[in-house]
Formats: structure tokens, sequence, C-alpha cells
């Protein structure tokens, strides 16, 4: 009974008029969700408003259509046309979040430069100190094997002397 | 049908055809009763509908009314300058005044100022000089006289 007095209120033509305040787009919308015969009688509503509007309406010139669709294809084309010039940055972006799982060396082709993940600058310190240690061990045994041969060579100078 | 015109491009123009088929005759009428001159409605409606069906994908995920309301606002809002506060209470009627003939002087001038130009029940009230729950009256009594003349 009381939602038939809310359905007669004029409340859900303010609401389809669209000068609804915001306190009643909600009373509105919790009405729609909660009384299914003020959900059906609101639909009735709103598809009788466009019924009206039907019967007002005007019968365009033709050619139209011809000119919304030529003006959203240029829309269309401007789009793709900003997508392609931020695509190679988005892949770059995109590219960086997954650094850290994939592990690999990106190149640009057209770029003289080189981007690395950074998970490569450990590895190339490592390679770096490595190299150090075996540089100077190389040296110290290189050294260690000169002195040892010059020990033997003396060894052999003072072994003939004693056989003589 | 709007997502499959934003992301489909082979289903487009038969989703824009079909909408302009539907849609555009109502809207033309509906600009026509803002704006009062053919030609200019031409423009905006070729104007409207297009920003309509670019923007649409964020309209239709936030809508709570059917296509034609939505649509109907959308237009209303891209209308500002026709449908600013000063503007002129009693416009002259549309080119195609469809049931409007059944209304009184007072309804019409009601119906019109709220339907074509978005006046707020407190705006007419102050304007007209007489209760809000008389105009909210009136609105509903107009609505009622032309859905019962479409056998509702």
């Amino acid at each position: 009974m009381e939602i038939n007095k809310i359905i007669e209120s004029g409340l859900m033509e303010t609401y389809v008029m669209g000068i609804a305040t915001k306190e009643e787009v909600q009373q509105v919308l919790s009405l729609k969700k909660e009384y299914p015969a003020f959900k059906e009688a609101l639909e009735q509503l709103e598809y009788d408003m466009e019924v009206l509007a039907q019967s007002m309406s005007i019968e365009p010139p033709a050619g139209t259509l011809s000119k919304i669709e030529h003006e959203i294809n240029e829309i269309q084309r401007r789009n793709q046309a900003v997508q392609t010039t931020f695509e190679p940055k988005y892949r770059h972006e995109k590219s960086e979040q997954e650094s850290s799982q994939e592990k690999y060396i990106q190149v640009e082709s057209e770029s003289n430069q080189m981007r690395v993940n950074k998970a490569w600058k450990w590895i190339f310190i490592a390679v770096f100190v490595l190299g150090k240690i075996f540089l100077a061990g190389a040296i110290y045994f290189y050294l260690e094997n000169r002195q040892a041969k010059e020990q033997i060579k003396e060894l052999k100078i003072e072994l003939k002397q004693k056989i003589r | 049908m709007f997502k499959a015109v934003s992301n489909n491009p082979s289903a487009e123009p038969k989703d824009i055809r079909w909408f302009y088929d539907q849609y555009a005759p109502m809207l033309l009428g509906y600009i026509n009763g803002i704006v009062q001159n053919h030609q200019k409605s031409e423009e905006h409606l070729v104007a409207i509908l297009t920003s309509f069906v670019k923007d649409v994908v964020i309209l239709q995920e936030k809508s709570r009314l059917n296509i034609w309301l939505e649509l109907r606002q959308y237009a209303q809002s891209k209308l500002t300058l026709f449908t600013a506060k000063d503007h002129q209470l009693k416009p002259a009627p549309p080119l195609n005044k469809g049931r409007l003939d059944l209304l009184d002087d007072l309804q019409k001038q009601i119906f019109c100022a709220i339907y074509y130009h978005g006046k707020s029940i407190s705006y007419l009230a102050a304007a007209i000089g007489c209760d809000e729950s008389e105009i909210r009256n009136q609105l509903k009594l107009s609505i009622d006289k032309m859905r019962r003349k479409s056998g509702n």
C-alpha cells in the first residue's frame, strides 16, 4: 500500500526527468532494489518517456549518418596514431616491471645504447672482482714459478760444481 | 553494443547504424526543442551522437538509466549554452509538438522547462511563484496525461 503511495508521489517522474536530488536518487535506487512493484513501474515510466520522445521525433536529413561515421572514423584514426606513438614507451615500462623475473639483456635496435637488467650490476661486480683475483693469482704463480726455476738453475750449477 | 563499437572495428558500422536509426530522430526532435533552429539542431545532432558513442563506454558502466534517458541527459549537458539558467522560461514550442498539445499552459511551461532545459523544481517554484509540491504535482499530471494518450 505504502509503495503505491510512493509510486504516485511523483518521485519517479522527477528521477526520469533528471532533476532528482542526490537523496531522491538514492531513495529511488534503494526502492528499486527492495520493491519489485516499484522497479516495474519505473521501467514502464522509462519506456513511456522513450515513446513520448518518439512522438516528438524529427527525421534527420539524408547524409547525417555518414557524417557521424566519418567523424567516428577520424577519431579512431587519431586514437590509433596516438597509440602507435606511445606503444614503444609502454612496452619498455612493462619490461622493466617484469625484469625481476626475467633475466635478459634488452637491446633497442635504433639506439647505440644498451639497457641492461639491474641484476647484471652485481654479476659485473663479481666478474670484475674474480678477474682481479685470477690476475693476482696468475702473477703470484708466475713469480713463484720464475723463482722456482731460478732456484733449480742455481741448484744445478751447485751440483755440477760439487761433481767436479 | 558500445563495447563492441569501441573494441571491434568490423562491428562498428552496423552498431552505429542501429543506434542511429533508433535514437537519432528522437534526439533531433529533442535538440530542436532546446535549440529552436533546425539547421543548428542538425549540427548539434552530429556532434552529440559522435561524442556520445566515443564517451559512452564510461557512461554505460556508471549508468543507472536506460540508453535514451542517458542520451537525453548527455545532450542536455552538451547544450548548456541553450539551457543556461537565465534562459527564457517560455521557449517557443518545438517543431514536432507530439503530445504537448494535451497539456494546459502551466503544465506545458513546467514540462518544457524541465524536459528541455533541465530546470530544477525549486527554480521553477520561485520563477512561477508557487509551491514546490505544486510543481511536482503538475509535472506528474502532465506526464500522466501524455502517457495515457499512448494507452498507459
